[in-house]
């Protein structure tokens, strides 16, 4: 860049003064310029004078946003979607509250998802107490229990230690958990919106204790947010020395209060509510602590009446997003080549491959993976497919590197039974119509 | 750790994977049965990473006695943290009229919320019979999931009531009242404590509580107590047998003449409605906002949106016209004051009176 010059400031007190000297000629023109746009009745000037019925009214017809001026860069100093974009939205139904809208979940639009990072207005909402607003003056956050030295952090504290970046998907493992006795929602957002996935930043908690003396009895880490529930759970330590995060941003800015503001905690790939919200105590100990959200909730009840507790990653998955049951192919014709395209993902480890039938799980192929494929994030995947106006059976199964495969229902359901609630990863499948209509089905054998 | 389906799979690539599945697991297990990334070369996964040592940090101060006492207040089921205290069935009875009923209904039989149903505190039952139960069949009775059927340790109940609940207030209850209510919990729950049943005059305290056994106490798997719980956990989460897993069959895999379950009764009573439209929202014209409205939807509406708890509902001209018969300033004074299972300030201590008076204002606005 040049830098401005004493003459090239003069030189432009020297084009403001001519500039006064034309403003009242330029104001002739500006009337004029009016009288002409009216009298072309917002056709364009350079279409063709002759104008047939196929020519889009699109192109013809001059837009009100290429006529008139934007808004100002002074306008919505934060910024905002497009006013047009209102449809894409989280979404709330009473079936999935307990009680009242504050212990309650509002689903992602994934049938809106592109990529694999999620705007932070659009993340999931979960909460137990109500989404709380937490000054960043007052917070701090307090590690104590088996280590040498106990230590308590004011927020610009926590932010001085080294960061990490790293995306990941979060999953409520109640992820489609009223669907295990049959489909319900004729709607991708409600049958698998309680999940999306950001890019967070924060620090590992292996370098954030390392200079603490973690005691070698020390098994369990209780995380406790500082929310109207308090809500905690208990953390084994191996995995809080492996990829646990203290995370303070979301996709380059600060958490969204929805999310934890100013603090959550981050267990890559577990489940949603282990990964604590406005995270206020961590306490290393020999035992676990039963926290109300690790044994009446949160535990996986099978046919014997024993109930797995401490069920920790979701297990790998998948599901086709276009073709859904909000995004059909009834504007598709017979012969139009069309990408069908899905998101999987594994809280066990990296998407190897994902496999996709047009018959309900008959016949298989691999499809291609696409964009960034990473360790316990959402992964594209994506099929060209010949749209052929026939009924189909469209599923996904997804493979992790850990040598998961993702179960057909009745698969899962034989060891686990229908009384599960949470982790339930079995293949969804779409029936499209012959018109291309998309709906949600169940395929047992 | 298991084994691919190999016989179906044909594809030289595929052959590959397998052979790096049979690595992934080689040597080291990760608790949850998932892979384990190494930092390589500076790299881990994708990732590049800076390796740099990150010792000596200096940032923060050691917490207090007093500082980490007022915060650990978890109970843990050894007695760790359960405060020295006592409460009566009776005493419990007469809180939970005050404080909890109004959601959790008669008995902990679950109330009806603005939405939907508040969580069942009991099934008149301590029995654990239903928990095989499955709803395999139209019309099967489910497990019954309650505190006295489910849940395995009576120190989650006290931790649980004293650091979040009343709802709308919680952190407002003494130890004293706590072990009142856990005391009352208990005995709708048909809990006996050391072969006693809990009648009315049953009085719980810490040394009694100590002697609770939960009857679903060995109803969870794997266990993950004493010095061998994490390794249970790997254990278990480390055989997929244990939770389900699919076989990557890619040719003939099911009988083609597929079985397809459609929904039955869909649930569409979505806020927003669905909609992929892309137009212009129709603008609602939008008045002045009352200055109580906020405060309303913050710290009343989850009493008053409807009439399930007994309160004047927004919006119910009848039950407001007769609740101002007594005159508005009596009904701010009952509101302050509290009144019935009506919380002071409806549990919103922090409002200022005026603030109080404005969210009664906006209610009363609203239901003419
Ligand atoms: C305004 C309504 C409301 C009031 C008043 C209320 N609760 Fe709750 N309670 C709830 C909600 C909502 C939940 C579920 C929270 C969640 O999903 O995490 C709950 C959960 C519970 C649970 C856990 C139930 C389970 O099975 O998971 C217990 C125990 C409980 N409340 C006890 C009490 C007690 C004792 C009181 C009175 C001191 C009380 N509640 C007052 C709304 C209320
Ligand atoms: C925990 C539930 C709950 C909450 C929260 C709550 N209320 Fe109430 N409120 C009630 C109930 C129940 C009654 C009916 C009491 C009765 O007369 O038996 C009531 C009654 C009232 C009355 C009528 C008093 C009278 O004279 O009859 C007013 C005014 C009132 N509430 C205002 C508020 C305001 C303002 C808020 C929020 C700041 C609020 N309430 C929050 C439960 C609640």
């Amino acid at each position: 860049m040049t830098k401005m010059t004493k003459t090239s400031e003069q030189d432009l007190d020297i084009v403001s003064e001519m500039n006064m000297a034309q403003s009242s000629r330029r104001n002739f023109f500006r009337k004029a310029a009016v009288y002409s746009a009216s009298a072309v009745a917002a056709t364009s000037i350079l279409s063709p004078v002759k104008l047939s019925a196929e020519d889009d009214s699109a192109i013809i017809h001059h837009k009100k946003w290429g006529t008139t001026l934007g808004d100002p860069v002074t306008k919505n100093h934060y910024g905002i979607p497009s006013p047009y974009e209102h449809n894409n939205t989280r979404r709330t139904t009473a079936l999935l509250a307990s009680g009242d809208n504050y212990a309650s979940i509002s689903m992602c639009p994934i049938h809106e998802q592109e990529g694999i990072i999620t705007p932070n207005g659009l993340f999931f909402n979960r909460s137990h107490g109500g989404v709380a607003h937490v000054d960043p003056k007052d917070y701090r956050l307090m590690i104590h229990g088996l280590l040498e030295k106990p230590l308590l952090l004011t927020l610009d504290e926590l932010k001085r230690y080294p960061s990490v970046t790293r995306i990941h998907f979060i999953e409520c493992p109640a992820n489609g958990g009223p669907e295990w006795r049959g489909p319900q929602f004729n709607s991708i957002q409600f049958a698998k919106g309680m999940m999306s996935s950001a890019e967070w930043t924060g620090v590992l908690i292996k370098d954030l204790i390392a200079d603490l003396g973690l005691k070698k009895e020390a098994l369990w880490m209780l995380a406790e947010g500082c929310d109207n529930s308090e809500m905690g759970r208990t953390v084994p330590v191996e995995k809080v020395l492996d990829d646990a995060m203290i995370v303070w941003a979301q996709n380059g800015e600060a958490l969204r209060p929805e999310q934890g503001y100013p603090v959550r905690l981050m267990l890559p790939g577990w489940e949603g509510n282990l990964q604590v919200k406005w995270l206020k105590r961590l306490e290393f100990s020999k035992e676990p602590f039963y926290a109300k959200e690790e044994t009446a909730k949160y535990t996986v009840l099978t046919p014997s009446g024993k109930a797995i507790q401490h069920f920790y990653p979701l297990e790998v998955n998948s599901i086709i997003t276009s073709p859904c049951p909000e995004k059909p192919w009834t504007d598709l014709k017979k012969g139009d080549l069309v990408e069908i395209q899905g998101l999987a993902w594994s809280g066990q480890g990296t998407i190897k491959h994902v496999d996709i039938t047009f018959d309900g799980g008959v016949n298989w192929k691999e499809v291609s993976l696409k964009g960034l494929v990473l360790p316990k994030s959402w992964t594209r995947f994506s099929y060209m497919y010949r749209y052929e106006g026939k009924p189909l059976l469209l599923a996904s199964r997804a493979v992790d590197d850990s040598g998961h495969v993702q179960p057909t229902i009745d698969q899962e359901t034989a060891v686990v039974g229908v009384e599960a609630v949470y982790h339930r990863n079995s293949i969804c499948t779409w029936e499209v119509t012959d018109k291309g209509v998309v709906n949600n089905v169940h395929v047992r054998s | 750790m298991f084994m691919l389906d190999h016989k179906k799979i044909i594809s030289t690539a595929m052959i590959a994977s397998a052979i790096f599945f049979g690595t992934a697991h080689a040597g080291e297990q990760a608790i949850d049965g998932g892979a384990i990334y190494k930092v390589k070369d500076g790299m881990y996964t994708s990732y590049a990473v800076n390796t740099q040592d990150k010792k000596d940090f200096k940032y923060g101060k050691v917490p207090s006695k007093t500082e980490i006492a007022a915060w650990d207040i978890d109970v843990m089921p050894d007695g760790t943290g359960l405060p020295e205290g006592k409460g009566s069935v009776e005493r419990g009875d007469e809180l939970y009229e005050v404080k909890c009923g109004m959601c959790h209904g008669d008995f902990g039989s679950g109330g009806q919320g603005s939405r939907s149903t508040y969580p069942t505190l009991s099934v008149g039952s301590a029995s654990t019979e239903t928990l095989t139960n499955q709803r395999n069949v139209p019309d099967a009775d489910g497990p019954k999931r309650a505190i006295g059927t489910y849940w395995p340790q009576a120190s989650t109940l006290f931790w649980y009531i004293q650091s979040g609940m009343p709802f709308p207030h919680p952190k407002s209850l003494s130890n004293d009242d706590t072990y009142a209510l856990v005391a009352y919990i208990l005995s709708i729950n048909e809990i006996e404590i050391d072969g006693e049943t809990l009648d009315d005059e049953y009085v719980l305290d810490r040394e009694k509580f100590l002697k609770i056994k939960m009857p679903n106490v060995d109803g969870f798997i794997p266990n993950i107590d004493g010095p061998e719980g994490p390794a249970n956990v790997k254990k278990f989460l480390n055989d997929p047998k244990n939770y389900g897993n699919g076989t990557r069959c890619m040719k003939d895999c099911i009988d083609p003449k597929v079985n397809i379950v459609r929904i039955k009764v869909e649930i569409n009573a979505f806020e927003p409605p669905m909609s992929v439209e892309r137009t212009m929202k129709e603008e609602k014209v939008t008045g002045k906002v009352h200055p109580g409205q906020k405060l309303y939807e913050a710290s009343c509406s989850v009493c008053h949106a409807t009439d399930a708890m007994g309160a004047p509902n927004l919006g119910n001209k009848d039950a407001w016209a007769s609740v101002l018969e007594k005159g508005i300033d009596k009904v701010y004074a009952n509101g302050i004051n509290g009144i019935n299972a009506m919380p002071p300030k409806g549990g919103a201590i922090d409002l200022t009176e005026a603030q109080f008076k404005s969210a009664v204002d906006y209610m009363i606005k609203n239901s003419k």
